[in-house]
């Protein structure tokens, strides 16, 4: 019979109007964010040893980090993530070999001004401290180089690196 | 008689019914087409130039852009090519994984693809109920891989994860739930006598034509041809799961539509028997691979069966970290080859109903 697709139709509208709404009202209500949603970054700088294995496994080379040398261990100074090129893919997270590359569960990263979009994980000074205690006498001769190469040291991102390596 | 004078309209590229950016430059004659001229382009990011210049896992994001709407497969697709290239098994555990995201991608892509459809031909009901379906399948990839559309699940060797405490068992609920839902879209759309008559007999495509155009998929399907990758030549563990292939036997619009919603249903029969299988799976989800990869010199082809059609990865290695070349067979591309043929004769308002039922996905037309 002609018209009973349609009839059918309405009578499945009809239940539907009654059924409990499938939508919330977002700003009020949320749906619960599950743990291993990619949101914003967050890096635990205990475990950080600055080795830029996350800045070389990003596909977008979204990371950037400095590093200097304080003693024996590496101090990271610097850690930027250029957000507004990120796909959240979490190539970095798992790439961290110690867990210290993060997602949190913060959806929102909208910034009213461009500048204020990079992800600005890490900025702080290297102590200078540990170099002189642990080389009291060496201090004279060692300080000038170390001021020398502080700036290259800087320079020597790990994401510019492979950006240089892409360019040959 | 009055002298007539043929006319050009653009369609789209930014037209809703063309899901996406996409422009055909249609010549009318009144309102009958007389030649459809599809330009494609604008959503073209060079995802293969891109390839060549990131390493061999980095790739894997790219080709979630390609088919948005079912990443899973797109990834797996590249890593299955990948992994031919490198010689990788891949543990049973991950191929299971594989399986399952791997279908929800493609119920969550052919949902939006019977969704849109409904839209088109003029029923909003349907879209809706079909966009709540995908919203919980979303909402599953999303507790499993963390993101909601572009997933990057896939690993060169497995997968990222193992699946989270009782996600399976929310799967399956999903899946029981799924068949009443799929009863509810055939009430409301495929059993419309409006819809039916707006989609039967139009766009006719023949079996020898689908084969001789290399179209794919459920377009090919509903013409009546017998060839899912799934079923001719399993990949994974295909051959492990009973399943049908759903066929259509005009090849119009309607059976290209009715393949999909009964594509659905052997979709539920997949996953339940993977949820099924995999419980007795103990074992790592990844392979033993190196972090950084690199295979021997050579090439490696491999498709897969998407929701759009065969999708196929030809990797070219020369050795290094990075791929000398990554070209991509796309299936949206390939079933756009035909449209100009197909869409002439027909009147304007059959242009949407027919460019909706090849299902393009134009991330993957425009690469």
């Amino acid at each position: 019979m002609f018209g009973k697709g349609l009839v059918k139709g309405m009578q499945i509208t009809w239940k539907e109007f009654w059924a409990p709404k499938a939508t919330i009202q977002y700003p009020e209500h949320q749906n619960p964010i599950p743990d291993r949603f990619h949101g914003r970054f967050v890096l635990d700088l205990n475990n950080c040893i600055a080795c830029g294995m996350c800045a070389n496994a990003c596909p977008n080379k979204v990371i950037s980090l400095r590093k200097q040398k304080v003693g024996t261990k590496q101090f990271l100074t610097n850690y930027v993530m250029n957000i507004q090129y990120c796909m959240f893919c979490g190539l970095c997270v798992e790439s961290c070999p110690k867990d210290a590359l993060h997602f949190s569960k913060v959806i929102n990263m909208n910034q009213y001004f461009y500048n204020n979009i990079p992800l600005v994980l890490v900025q702080r000074e290297a102590p200078a401290e540990p170099v002189e205690k642990e080389k009291p006498a060496a201090k004279p001769t060692s300080q000038p180089k170390a001021d020398k190469s502080a700036p290259t040291a800087k320079s020597e991102v790990a994401a510019s690196k492979a950006s240089d390596k892409e360019g040959e | 008689m009055i002298r007539t004078q043929e006319y050009n309209l653009n369609f789209g590229p930014q037209h809703p019914s063309t899901h996406g950016v996409f422009r055909l430059l249609l010549t009318l004659d009144g309102e009958r087409v007389v030649k459809a001229e599809p330009i494609c382009g604008y959503l073209h990011r060079g995802i293969e130039k891109l390839a060549e210049s990131r390493t061999y896992t980095q790739i894997i994001p790219y080709t979630d852009r390609m088919d948005y709407l079912a990443a899973m497969l797109q990834n797996w697709g590249y890593v299955m090519a990948v992994e031919k290239l490198m010689g990788v098994e891949v543990p049973e555990k991950a191929e299971y994984m594989r399986v399952i995201s791997g279908e929800l991608s493609r119920l969550a892509s052919h949902l939006i693809a019977i969704g849109t459809y409904s839209l088109d031909i003029g029923a909003f009901t349907g879209f809706l109920l079909a966009f709540r379906e995908r919203e919980t399948t979303m909402d599953l990839l999303e507790e499993l891989t963390g993101s909601r559309m572009t997933l990057s699940f896939a690993r060169i060797g497995g997968v990222a994860a193992d699946a989270p405490e009782g996600w399976l068992d929310k799967v399956d609920k999903f899946m029981d739930k799924l068949p009443d839902c799929i009863d509810e879209y055939d009430g409301l759309i495929t059993g419309n006598e409006i819809f039916q008559a707006r989609t039967r007999d139009v766009g006719v495509l023949k079996p020898e034509t689908a084969i001789n155009y290399s179209i794919s998929g459920p377009t090919l399907r509903g013409s009546g041809v017998d060839y899912d990758l799934r079923k001719a030549k399993p990949y994974g563990i295909y051959d492990r799961f009973d399943f049908e292939v759903p066929l259509g036997k005009n090849g119009d619009c309607f059976d290209r539509f009715d393949c999909r919603m009964r594509e659905m249903r052997q979709i539920i029969r997949i996953v339940k028997q993977a949820i099924e299988q995999i419980k007795e799976i103990d074992g790592p989800v990844i392979a033993k691979v190196p972090k950084v990869l690199k295979p021997p010199k050579g090439d490696a082809y491999e498709e897969i069966e998407t929701s759009k059609g065969i999708i196929g990865y030809y990797v070219v290695s020369d050795g290094s970290t990075k791929p000398y070349r990554v070209h991509v067979r796309r299936p949206s591309f390939i079933n756009l080859g035909y449209l100009d043929e197909m869409l002439r004769g027909y009147l304007v308002a059959d242009v949407v109903a027919i460019l909706g039922s090849i299902d393009i996905m134009l991330g993957e037309v425009d690469c």
